[in-house]
């Protein structure tokens, strides 16, 4: 019992435990930005997909976890998605051991990656529980592929790729881009952080003087 | 009547919630989840919320129900056809399923939304605590909470900020989305660095000590509340085997 509290220390210590709040925070506020700018999509798992990039797997499950739970307090209907945002924390913080979110030409691999992941847990709970509805415009455009014929899982994988692939790929984007915009100082206080400290930023670090 | 309600262990209350909605599946009549959202209704306007539960319900459940039910409605396939198009088929079997799963998720959902509603969060994360959940569990959630609105109000008062800096926020798709980084990034770093300062004062005060903490706020569980566990997890065993006996005569 006592190496498993030790394993739960290291992996939860207090910063990568403070990420989590804020993490949280950033996933709701980016959905209601995208509403407010009336955006197709939903730029609801930034802060899940960063809380992986930086913290690792756990903090990433846990952050995806707890946000779906707080929304769900307000829309029940968000409560099975919880295992989509806790695949896809698991993967950004897989994903970030090897570094995938250090270069461009990696970003676009694991965008790639993270999106299938979505769509397909996302697609599993929607069809399974929901029976396809999601209360969404898409839902009309799986009714439509399910009148031509197709069964569920074809109809509501169709529709959910395409806006699986322009959600997480625009949130793996930004999550690049504050990524190299974070200061050195807190990047080499969390677990997977110092892999992302570049020469450049040293540099200007240094140049200071 | 209201106050008692309100006062009951929050781990009783959710019992409640979870048997009534699962309930609703497993009872082989879809009156069942009709009539616990009706009892759902009536308890919120006991508790005062009546308006601003039913209006919840509305912007939540209602939209996702029309959609489920005419899903079903439709492509559920059946034997007693009343109406046909294509691959579109209404048959007694189906308009017996689509209602039974509607019922279904109506009860539940509307439930689980009233439990919310008449258990403020401080009392869930009591309920917790005193389940076992480390202090920094209790930490995170409650912090989650609080940042919420406060991010909300950053963000907006960032977007405009961003305009008068001449950032579009109308207009075509593309314009739209590249407003977006510039104004979630500065939300996002400033949120961060604050973290930071945030983990200095938590260790200041002695937050990761390793003694067990007093707390201010308790929630306790009473007489009252065992009982009410029991009588209910009795109900819901015997509905569960009042449907397997059902389905097995």
């Amino acid at each position: 019992m006592s190496r498993f509290t030790d394993y739960v220390k290291k992996e939860f210590p207090l910063l990568a435990l403070l990420l989590i709040p804020v993490c949280i925070a950033i996933n709701i506020v980016g959905f209601q930005l995208s509403q407010l700018l009336r955006l197709p999509i939903f730029l609801d798992s930034i802060g899940t997909i960063l809380a992986g990039a930086i913290g690792g797997p756990w903090i990433g499950a846990v952050t995806g976890l707890l946000t779906n739970c707080i929304n769900g307090i307000f829309n029940p209907v968000y409560f099975p998605y919880a295992l989509t945002s806790i695949g896809l924390g698991i993967t950004a913080g897989l994903l970030s051991r090897k570094g995938y979110f250090g270069k461009i030409w990696k970003v676009a691999v694991a965008a790639i990656i993270i999106s299938l992941v979505s769509t397909i847990i996302s697609g599993f709970i929607t069809a399974m529980v929901f029976g396809g509805a999601t209360g969404n415009p898409a839902s009309v455009i799986t009714a439509t592929l399910l009148a031509a014929g197709n069964n569920i899982f074809t109809s509501v994988f169709s529709v959910q790729i395409f806006q699986e692939l322009g959600d997480k790929v625009l949130s793996v984007l930004i999550v690049f881009f504050i990524i190299k915009a974070m200061p050195s100082r807190y990047l080499s206080k969390t677990k997977y952080g110092p892999l992302y400290i570049s020469e450049s930023k040293n540099k200007r670090a240094r140049a200071t003087v | 009547m209201a106050s008692r309600i309100r006062a009951l262990y929050p781990g009783t209350k959710l019992i409640i919630a979870l048997a009534i909605g699962i309930s609703a599946f497993i009872v082989p009549t879809y009156w069942f989840g009709f009539a616990a959202f009706g009892l759902a209704v009536i308890v919120a306007f006991v508790c005062g919320e009546g308006k601003a539960y039913l209006k919840l319900v509305r912007n939540s459940l209602l939209i996702l129900l029309i959609f489920m039910f005419v899903m079903r409605l439709l492509f559920s396939g059946g034997k007693t056809i009343y109406w046909q198009w294509g691959y579109m088929i209404i048959s007694a079997e189906s308009i017996a399923v689509s209602l039974a799963f509607v019922s279904g998720v109506l009860a539940l959902g509307s439930f689980l939304l009233l439990f919310f509603m008449l258990t403020p969060v401080k009392d869930i994360t009591a309920a917790l605590s005193n389940a076992g959940l480390p202090p920094s569990g209790t930490y995170v959630v409650l912090s989650a909470i609080q940042m919420i609105p406060e991010m909300r109000k950053q963000s907006a008062t960032i977007m405009d900020a961003q305009k008068t800096r001449g950032v579009e926020t109308e207009g075509k798709l593309f314009t739209r989305i590249k407003a977006f980084v510039p104004t979630l990034g500065p939300l996002i770093l400033s949120s961060i660095a604050s973290t930071e300062e945030r983990v200095i004062t938590l260790e200041s005060r002695g937050f990761t000590a390793p003694v067990p903490k007093t707390r201010l706020y308790v929630v306790t569980k009473r007489r009252v509340d065992t009982t009410i566990e029991i009588i209910v997890i009795v109900a819901f065993v015997a509905v569960i085997a009042g449907r397997i006996a059902l389905s097995l005569l």
